[in-house]
């Protein structure tokens, strides 16, 4: 880098201190302003949307223009070795663009989606929660110092936590948001053990400058298993994953966006930097473990999903499923980092943190999508709306973008990651030996049904909350969304495709991370790099989805003339859908979601165990039926036969104690410590 | 003119006795006026211990501030509290003990001689002084524990808890010529929110039992 | 530039052409060894002519996704062909495509096809869309792990169909082992599957109970039909073709026309399999379907063993 260059760089860091400053002065403001609910939306917002371009144009010129340094902003607090420290290379780069990208989005959509709060609950608080929720999750991915870095963690924890039971008045919201402070302080103490263990062993705090290579195997063998418990509870690995479809539904739909695009990335952030980063690439079974539990998240994130009806319940159990690609693409990227194959784990990585940022895209998409359905309609149960394709045209096209991403589908980013993320797995697959082989492919196979599995979700998603008639008066009476909703959507929506036509692009935002963890970059390999052609490991295979797309921008005209002239003397007329010659057909007669996923059900039930209940009120005669009821439920696995059992066996174990130990008399517990006190005394003197 | 030592070592074991005068007690004003004596005995240390510095380095000690405090909280403000609250409730006299009186106050010298002989262990502990600010301290300390178990009404156990805290008080003040001013006050307000807490308890449980016996207190067990 | 574009051209026109007729084919032969005469087999072609002039119905409940999918379906498959062409010199541009994309690309077919499945509230169509959704479901894996087994092959080393033709158009039988042959025969019952034949599908009834595929297009009329038909077609061509090029890939490094002509005579070898199998089986209830693909799954897994595991 030339020397101006670096007189330059020193105005940067002034830019991060100005975001994260513009991101907690909207969350006071719109605290001090909160008696006028206008004023604390739009000063809430309009901060946020600041901030987050501010971040987006910071990130995108220190990946592009800055990516061979990084920054570092170093505030002394007087307590040894905790600090205020913040320290930017490409791969917190990158975490912040995304985070920044999805909030700025967020932040735009926030403006309409928080009128429907108006009257009825405190929209400064909001705002204020808001913004700090959004800087702590810049904070954990920017911190360079581990113990900083557990605050930020802990700030973003609990401030999603009251985000999360924001309409507390809902008893499920509640326990929501229980289990969710539950499992995520789980998964916190993981991370502060893995993180004192790095800290006994190499005396540094600061990730810059932690060298792992004093630490014994054991230990890094410790270290690594905590931090994944730790990460994969904020990632929703399964079986860690039974708070977020609990608590991503719970949020007001921006902060189930941001949640489920962003928060649990920051889990992905956390295992790379310190798989990658601080223990240099680790052993074989981290890898594997890491791409074994990615594989059946996957599979078993999308299994629940197809069964939701609650559309957000859907999207979170999708979102388990897409963390669990991403996982599988680092592990992927991990195994290859310990054969020693560079240029593959160089590969891989790149295709998780496509994926991540694709992700965070349509996933972000389709939550806000969700949250406009629910605005309009104050439901998020699929079989209580239809026919809102009509009702609200753009919120639909948008949300079919997503939906288009999300089952992978070219010409929309989905489709590109899932690609270079099959390309991985075939790839390690040919360099792996026979058990490596055996693994890759099942998980290829599991990849493959999640995704088919994946499209039929969001098929039925679709189909039942935009297509056909609608089926209760609420969908009827909908609306298209405000103006700054569409905004926010559209905006996605766009990138969801900009992103798959041109992912090239993307990736050399993101080579520098490679040259960062690995010291490759993903250009090295294949000759001839064309910007919109995207290559496989090795060059030995490449798809092109802007060639991809002329052919079909081509052809589409041409179809569309051919048929117009084959068929020139052809009419066209509506009529009713066929009804089996009954007089009308109405929306009760159509298929319904859970009609929908039935076979599925059927054919997993070993799976799924499904119960059903059927209530029938006869009337008059017993061939005509008053009223029928049929309810059918699955059973989450996880809960029934993991934590059940686990959450019984301590209260059971609870009990007793209390029994034993904790009479209720005051003087009992004085005795305990009387004992204590003298015990030790005792001791002391023996010693 | 005595020696400072001299003089805190007759104080600290004023306090001891205070202690035991407290245990042998059984009527709820008298464990008020035992414990303001002994407050009084604290602050009156704390204010030898300042006045003594103040003299040989000739600028302001902070212990003469600790000692206003305690006069101003513990001598003063607490038991006052603590009286209107006795007004409140009916119980004037301790009647059934776990332990009766004589074999406490043998159980409390017990404790005092356990605490000598574990601090005259301490290698780094040297000088008959610091040994003897030490036990009576930490003894007090743990009569004021054995205070609260042995004593079955609320009050009982708001004043050994000050006793506990006195101890410790007298712990640092003896041994370090005092914690951290910050530290100091710190405490104090810990101790004042703590009793404060403690008095509203004591009229809940007043009210809720017919009594301020603690033991019906398992009774709120689920 | 222009010779690609003149391949491209002649692999579209060779799949639209030829797509009909293979369907004309198996039905021909269906009917031959039923001892019934049967319709010609450019049947096919006067269907859709016919088509293409009908009025078009659509329904009052329907949305623009009804009317776009035969369009999205038809262009996405024709697409999908381009990445698998009927011999190796077709392939232009160098070609930009691999297998993953051309899954993907049929499923956008699937995708858009079960949507308007639910478009139009009718209940037949949108119990099409389920059952076609869960039966990919099932089929899906195994077709990735034959394509993975075959991408694996030292032949070939990459996913690529380019370089799976390139691997495997080398003289002789160097290809043929009992890891082929399982992948062959699973192969087989993921096309039977995916183009909605017998025994997992009756593509000729429009009867309830073996409703999928045809459930599905049951709302279309004139030219969507028309649309929805030829795709269905060229989607089985475009199997078979797979197969006639990967596990048949014996003479297609000839000359141009010669390789075109052994490419047509494998194409009607396996349309006669398969017109056989059709007439030898009975159509399988719903769920049966996972037992069938389950065998496929599992030939595929043994496939996969065979050549990567146990040989080593």
């Amino acid at each position: 880098m030339p020397l101006d260059d670096i007189a330059l760089f020193s105005g940067y860091e002034y830019i991060f201190a100005a975001l994260l400053i513009l991101y907690l002065s909207g969350a006071l403001l719109s605290l001090l302003v909160c008696r006028s609910q206008k004023g604390s939306n739009a000063v809430a917002n309009v901060a946020a949307a600041a901030a987050s371009l501010t971040g987006i144009i910071f990130c995108v010129c220190k990946l592009l223009i800055y990516n061979g340094r990084s920054f570092d902003i170093n505030l002394k607090t007087g307590i040894y070795p905790i600090s205020i420290s913040f320290h930017i290379d490409n791969l917190s780069a990158f975490f912040v663009l995304v985070i920044s990208l999805l909030a700025f989005v967020a932040s735009i959509y926030s403006m309409g989606y928080l009128k429907h709060y108006y009257n009825s609950r405190n929209i400064g608080v909001f705002g204020f929660l808001y913004n700090l929720f959004i800087a702590s999750m810049i904070m954990v991915v920017t911190s360079g110092n581990i113990f900083f870095f557990l605050v930020a963690w802990e700030i973003m924890s609990m401030v999603s936590y009251f985000l999360v039971v924001f309409e507390n008045e809902k008893p499920e919201t509640q326990r929501a948001g229980t289990i969710y402070i539950i499992m995520t302080h789980i998964g916190t103490a993981f991370i502060i053990a893995a993180f004192v263990l790095i800290y006994q062993y190499t005396g540094s705090a600061s990730f810059a400058e932690i060298n792992a290579s004093g630490i014994p195997y054991a230990v890094k063998n410790v270290i690594f298993i905590f931090s994944l418990i730790g990460f994969g509870t904020k990632a929703g690995i399964i079986p860690l994953h039974i708070w977020l479809p609990k608590a991503h539904p719970a949020a007001p739909g921006n902060i189930s966006a941001l949640m489920s695009g962003v928060m649990i990335k920051t889990a992905a952030y956390g295992i790379i930097r310190i798989v990658f980063d601080i223990l240099g690439g680790g052993y074989l079974w981290w890898g594997t473990a890491i791409l074994l539990l990615g594989g059946i998240s996957a599979i078993v994130g999308i299994a629940f999903a197809f069964m939701e009806i609650d559309i957000k319940k859907l999207l979170a159990y999708s979102s388990v499923e897409n963390m669990g690609i991403i996982f599988i693409g680092i592990g992927l990227s991990s195994i290859a980092c310990s054969n020693g194959n560079t240029v593959l784990a160089v590969f891989s990585l790149t295709a998780s943190l496509l994926h991540i940022f694709n992700h965070s895209v349509f996933k972000g998409l389709l939550f806000l999508g969700a949250g406009s359905v629910h605005y309009s309609t104050g439901t998020r149960n699929m079989e209580r709306l239809g026919g809102l394709i009509r009702k609200m045209p753009y919120t639909a096209m948008f949300f079919l973008a997503g939906a288009l991403s999300i089952s992978a589908l070219p010409p929309f980013n989905g489709f590109v990651s899932e690609w270079a993320i099959y390309q991985a797995l075939f790839a390690s697959a040919g360099t792996g030996g026979s058990w490596m082989k055996i693994i890759i492919i099942v998980t290829a196979a599991l990849l493959a049904i999640a995704g088919v599995l994946a499209a039929a979700s969001f098929i039925k998603t679709f189909g039942t909350a935009f297509l056909a008639l609608p089926r209760t008066s609420a969908a009827e009476e909908a609306k298209e969304a405000p103006r700054t909703m569409l905004a926010g959507m559209g905006i996605l929506a766009a990138l969801c495709l900009a992103a798959g036509i041109f992912p090239v692009h993307l990736l050399k935002l993101l080579d520098g991370i490679n040259r960062e963890m690995l010291n490759a970059s993903i250009f090295q390999g294949a000759a001839g790099y064309s910007s919109l052609v995207l290559h496989s490991y090795e060059g030995n295979t490449s798809i092109s989805p802007a060639a991809l797309a002329i052919i079909g921008l081509l052809l589409i005209p041409a179809v569309l003339l051919a048929v117009r002239y084959m068929s020139k003397n052809s009419s066209f007329r509506n009529y009713g859908t066929w009804d089996c010659g009954y007089r009308r057909l109405d929306s009760r007669m159509q298929y319904t979601a859970t009609g929908f996923s039935k076979p599925v059900r059927i054919v997993f039930r070993a799976f799924y165990r499904p119960q059903r209940e059927l209530q029938i009120e006869r009337g008059s005669s017993r061939y005509f039926f008053k009223r029928a009821r049929y309810k059918v439920s699955t059973v989450s696995v996880f809960e029934k036969y993991l934590y059940e059992p686990i959450v019984r066996s301590v209260v059971n174990f609870a009990r007793r104690m209390r029994l034993l130990i904790q009479t209720g008399s005051i003087h009992t517990y004085l005795i305990y410590i009387f004992v204590v006190v003298i015990a030790m005394l005792i001791y002391y003197a023996r010693a | 003119m005595f020696k400072l030592e001299e003089i805190l070592n007759i104080l600290s074991m004023l306090i001891l006795i205070s202690a035991f005068i407290l245990v042998a007690n059984k009527r709820v004003n008298s464990y008020i006026k035992t414990f303001r004596l002994q407050s009084m005995l604290l602050a009156a240390a704390a204010g030898t211990l300042g006045i003594y510095h103040m003299a040989a380095e000739r600028k302001f000690d902070s212990a003469i501030i600790m000692c206003l405090l305690i006069i101003l909280l513990k001598v003063i403000f607490i038991p006052g509290m603590l009286n209107r609250i006795c007004k409140r409730v009916e119980y004037k006299v301790e009647k059934d003990f776990f332990i009766n009186i004589p074999i406490s106050i043998i159980i409390c010298c017990g404790l005092a001689i356990l605490v000598w002989y574990v601090i005259s262990l301490i290698p780094d502990i040297k000088g008959a002084y610091e040994i003897m600010f030490l036990t009576n301290s930490i003894s007090l300390v743990m009569i004021g524990l054995f205070f609260m178990i042995s004593r079955k009404k609320a009050i009982g156990q708001i004043i050994g808890f000050l006793v506990i805290e006195n101890g410790m008080f007298m712990a640092a003040l003896l041994t370090t010529f005092g914690m951290p001013m910050i530290v100091e006050i710190g405490i104090f307000f810990d101790v004042l929110a703590a009793v404060l807490i403690m008095g509203v308890f004591v009229f809940r449980i007043n009210e809720s039992f017919d009594s301020i016996d603690i033991d019906k207190l398992r009774n709120l067990r689920g | 530039m222009f010779q690609g574009i003149v391949k491209i051209v002649v692999q579209l026109i060779i799949t639209a052409a030829l797509a009909p007729l293979v369907s004309g084919i198996i039905k021909k032969l269906k009917a031959r060894v039923q001892h019934r005469k049967g319709a010609s087999v450019f049947q096919g072609y006067f269907d859709l002519l016919k088509l293409f002039k009908k009025d078009v119905v659509v329904s009052h409940n329907a949305s623009w996704i009804f009317t776009a999918t035969p369009y999205i379906y038809f262009v996405s498959i024709l697409a999908a062909s381009l990445f698998v062409p009927a011999i190796p010199q077709l392939f232009s541009f160098g070609f930009i495509g691999d297998a993953v994309l051309v899954v993907y690309l049929i499923a956008i077919g699937r995708f858009f096809m079960a949507l308007s499945g639910m478009d139009t509230g009718s209940t037949f169509t949108g119990m099409g869309s389920s059952r076609e959704m869960m039966i990919s479901a099932l089929i899906e894996p195994s077709m990735m792990l034959v394509l993975f087994t075959v991408g694996l092959n030292p032949l070939v080393g990459s996913l690529s169909f380019q370089a799976i033709y390139k691997g495997f158009a080398a003289p002789g039988w160097g290809f043929v082992s009992p890891s082929y042959l399982l992948l062959l025969i699973s192969m087989l019952i993921i096309v039977i599957a995916e183009t909605a034949r017998i025994p997992v599908d009756d593509p000729s009834t429009h009867l309830e109970l073996t409703m999928v595929h045809e459930a599905m297009l049951l709302e279309y009329s004139g030219r969507h039909l028309a649309l929805m038909e030829i795709s269905a077609s060229i989607k089985q061509l475009l199997l078979i073709t797979v197969i006639c090029n990967v596990f048949i890939p014996f003479g297609s490094n000839a000359g141009v026309i010669q390789a075109l002509g052994l490419y047509v005579l494998k194409v009607l070898v396996i349309s006669g399999v398969i017109a056989v199998i059709e007439i030898n089986s009975v159509k399988l209830r719903l769920f049966s379907v996972p037992n069938h693909a389950a065998l496929a799954f599992i030939l595929a897994v043994l496939g996969f063993m065979s050549s990567f595991v146990f040989g080593r």
